[in-house]
């Protein structure tokens, strides 16, 4: 069986292009060489769908933000993913800077702007720093969780019969004459065009296809991640004045309720997804820049992700050196929100699709707990009472919740992967409560034993041994 | 819906003892606890060294909770096992577990849900996140209650007394722990645990230093640590030690997020109580064990229960008298004193329990009353990770309570 098309890497925009061509009635298979989707740059940004006053003007990188960001809700509304327009705020002291941003988001096609005086200013943000006096509302920027986008894109994918392999890395992709054969070196694959969507990974898949290669940067933005239990600071995502390198460090509520604020913009010479005590303390101060009584004791994590840079666009393009490859490269911010919109670019553009988009089979989210009055819960246990056993306590988790996400299209194997689908282990505790329940839940179902249930990769087992006793 | 005089939170060892004393007052008492078994945390901990005080033993964790155990079954109290709390407000408490979603009431409301352990977050650990961070009772968990190892080259973070313990738990286990960094110039652990744990083993603890970051793809490689001032910033060269596991013993902190709109004590991240363990702003509801202040020994977790469960009871049946209210005060040097509200008496005394901030030698505690010295108590050494107490005949309480450290040339004449 010859697929219609080949995607290396599942990251959202990976993931995002293997949706589009599932409901455009295509034949497709998605790559990804670690356990889970999500797993590179799409877990580890700030979750903003921007309005697109940002993107210069003329750039792939306006249009797509633009388009991408009137898709989301109605996408969003199809995947069960929840998603919120809750409005972004730039703020600064600078009015001309403000009103360039204004213009250029009104060349981009971003309406729903408002220019915000001081009085305003403090009305929709009380808790802010006097010294910052204008600002700009875009009320069409929102919230969402990247990597719960990311794997419904995926998902819903897999119900509609593509096909998502997890640990599979891409080694050779030889062109016959009439398609790809590709290969990991245990198992091989046919088809007819590859995509390379691998993100910080690109140059290596490039090469390995003879494709063009591109010059990327690795520019590392750092994040602290506050207890859900703090009283909002802002509804509204904050930014300060962009900057020639990055959007700035946002504070911004997360669809989950807890305080997200980074990242920074530090160019990194390899690819690293390390944290490190000067780049958090940066973080910390151009925060308290904005909101000076940030309760950063609270925090319950820190974590960072890297931005693939290529110059100063987005490259999305069919190889001009080989044929039937698509190259995807430099996807940086923004490009969560764009990634609906490079779908419909590689799709229609690119591959000149025309087929009417089919009845896709809808994917089921998981059935939690923890927003449901006591009636509701009821009603759940006594339809099921694994929702009556509780594993994480912080985030209010069922047993029956694990359970659906173990089971879940994409088959998850990884403590990490049931991380994501359930909140299980994102608490103030961080999993020291739930992990050790998790992997048992692995072991009760039969999927992995308990001692070989690993954090991510096969490589990261948890357990090493038996005590000696 | 089901209605009690005395609902208790959580059957670790605070809310043991509280559920036994809150039934000899006849109170209708329920106890709730979201594991198994009751025990709580002691159930982990089969080190012994519990029950010097109360049982004039040396027990294990899970011996010491066997004997609350037993009490508390010739007790009328019902238990509600495997039974999670979602919600708390005021005094309804709303319930999950296989059998259904009910809120329940009762007149008083124990809360001894106990602490959770400070995470990498908390210290904002720097590096990569592979497998191989754990929390010092995380690994004490899967070490004691699942028999498995997580790591062969250990370093641990803070010498918090969860970790101490683990160096020598893990050593017995073949594992190397290669060494204690605590950020601080002194421990925050029991001497007793630094002496058993660290220096018999050899361990190296290395004050003032703090890991800098962590280094490994998907499992830990290694940490970078440097010696740091008093301001915890980096004033010395980098080292880095190869290690495939990092624990981090970085101190507890009152697992109060359950109830909704709790004013906290900053020092404690626990609630503000009078001497019956009531809440100060809400009558009714007590709290004891490390769910009000981190402890050190579970016998005054039990003491503190029993007050707890005590008053709890007599409030159900409309039995506790408050009398006149007085603050309790510290002065410089002391962290926290608890409770914060004492009341007026005759013929009793009042315990009051408190921390100092930092190592204090040759000092007196003393407590005042409108000037007057009313109690004082020579220490020769006192550390902060040693939960200490006063006591003051309620004969001399007619104003507020000041708790301060004062000089060894004091000579008990009021200042």
């Amino acid at each position: 069986m010859i697929y219609d098309y080949a995607i290396i890497g599942g990251g959202v925009v990976g993931s995002a292009i293997l949706n589009k061509l599932t409901r455009l009635g295509k034949k497709c298979i998605l790559f990804e060489k670690s356990d889970d989707v999500a797993n590179g740059t799409s877990k580890a940004n700030t979750g903003l769908i921007h309005a697109g006053f940002d993107a210069h003007e003329g750039t792939l990188k306006a249009r797509l933000n633009v388009e991408g960001n009137k898709l989301f809700p109605k996408l969003c509304k199809e995947l069960f993913v929840p998603f919120k327009q809750n409005g972004a705020i730039v703020v600064g002291t600078d009015l001309e800077k403000i009103k360039n941003l204004y213009a250029r988001g009104t060349k981009n096609g971003v309406s729903n702007m408002q220019i915000l005086d001081q009085p305003t200013l403090k009305q929709l943000l009380p808790n802010l720093n006097d010294k910052l006096t204008v600002g700009l509302l875009a009320k069409s920027a929102g919230i969402v969780s990247p990597y719960l986008f990311t794997i419904a894109l995926a998902e819903e994918s897999v119900l509609n019969g593509s096909k998502v392999v997890l640990n599979y890395e891409v080694k050779r992709a030889q062109f016959t004459g009439t398609h790809f054969r590709i290969t990991n070196n245990i198992e091989e694959f046919d088809a007819f065009w590859i995509i390379n969507a691998t993100g910080a990974q690109y140059n290596s898949i490039a090469k390995l296809l003879h494709s063009e290669t591109y010059p990327i940067k690795y520019r590392i933005g750092e994040y602290y991640l506050l207890d859900s239990l703090v009283s909002p600071i802002t509804k509204y995502s904050v930014f300060p004045l962009p900057t020639a390198t990055s959007k700035g460090v946002v504070i911004t509520p997360t669809i989950d309720g807890n305080i997200l604020i980074g990242p920074n913009a530090t160019d990194i010479s390899d690819y690293s997804t390390a944290t490190s005590v000067s780049g958090l303390n940066e973080v910390k101060e151009k925060a308290k820049e904005i909101f000076s009584n940030i309760p950063f004791n609270k925090n319950i994590r820190n974590f960072a992700g890297v931005r693939s840079i290529v110059g100063e666009d987005f490259i999305i393009e069919k190889s001009k050196r080989v044929q039937n490859v698509i190259n995807i490269a430099g996807i940086c911010s923004p490009g969560l929100t764009s990634s609906p919109a490079i779908a419909n670019y590689v799709a229609f553009d690119l591959l000149g699709l025309k087929n009417k988009e089919k009845e896709m089979k809808r994917r089921t989210p998981i059935e939690t707990i923890r927003d449901k009055t006591p009636e509701q819960i009821n009603a759940m246990i006594k339809k099921d009472k694994n929702f009556g056993k509780i594993i994480c306590r912080c985030e209010c988790v069922s047993l029956a919740e694990i359970i659906q996400a173990i089971k879940s299209p994409l088959k998850p194997t990884s403590v990490d992967a049931i991380k994501r689908r359930t909140r299980a282990g994102m608490g103030r505790c961080q999993g020291n409560f739930c992990m050790a329940k998790v992997m048992e839940t692995f072991d009760k179902e039969k999927n992995v034993s308990f001692d070989n249930v690993a954090k991510e990769n096969p490589q990261s087992k948890i357990i090493i041994g038996e005590i000696k006793g | 819906m089901l209605n009690y005089d005395v609902i208790v939170i959580g059957g670790g060892a605070g809310g043991m003892a509280a559920a036994i004393e809150s039934d000899k007052t006849g109170a209708k008492t329920l106890l709730i606890e979201r594991d198994d078994k009751l025990g709580g945390i002691l159930n982990q901990c089969i080190h012994n060294g519990f029950g010097l005080h109360y049982f004039c033993e040396e027990l294990t964790g899970p011996e010491y909770a066997n004997k609350f155990e037993k009490k508390l079954a010739k007790t009328k109290v019902d238990v509600m096992l495997n039974t999670f709390v979602k919600k708390i407000d005021g005094k309804n408490i709303t319930i999950v577990n296989e059998n259904g979603c009910q809120v329940v009431t009762a007149k008083s409301i124990v809360i001894a849900m106990g602490c959770r352990e400070k995470t990498a977050g908390s210290i904002n650990l720097a590096g990569t996140r592979p497998v191989g961070i754990y929390t010092a009772g995380q690994v004490q968990r899967m070490v004691n209650l699942y028999g498995k190892m997580v790591g062969k080259r250990v370093v641990i973070v803070g010498s918090g007394d969860i970790g101490l313990i683990m160096a020598r738990r893990l050593t017995f286990e073949g594992a190397k722990v290669l060494m204690v960094a605590e950020i601080m110039s002194f421990t925050s652990g029991l001497s007793r645990n630094v002496q058993q744990c660290i220096k018999d083993f050899n361990i190296p603890l290395l004050f003032n230093t703090s890991i800098t970051r962590v280094v490994g793809t998907d499992r830990v490689e290694g940490v970078y640590y440097a010696p740091v001032d008093e301001k915890y910033n980096i004033c010395g060269r980098e080292k880095y030690i190869k290690c495939d596991c990092v624990i981090l013993s970085v101190g507890l902190t009152p697992e109060t997020s359950i109830i909704e709109n709790l004013k906290l004590n900053p020092v404690t991240n626990g609630a503000f109580v009078n001497e019956y363990r009531e809440l100060i702003d809400e009558k009714g509801v007590f709290m004891c064990g490390n769910n009000l202040h981190v402890h050190d020994l579970v016998d005054n977790v039990s003491i503190e229960g029993e007050i707890a469960g005590h008053n709890a009871g007599l409030n159900a049946l409309g039995k506790l008298k408050h009398g006149k209210a007085y603050n309790v005060k510290f002065g410089d040097g002391i962290r926290y004193v608890l409770p914060s509200i004492v009341f007026g008496g005759k013929n009793e005394e009042v315990t009051i329990n408190f921390r100092v901030g930092y190592k204090i030698v040759k000092k007196f505690i003393v407590a005042y009353v409108n000037g007057k010295l009313v109690n004082k108590k020579y220490c020769m050494s006192l550390n902060p990770g040693e939960m200490q107490s006063i006591s003051i005949n309620k004969d001399f309480i007619d104003g507020d309570i000041e708790v301060k450290i004062v000089d060894g040339g004091f000579l008990g004449m009021g200042v």
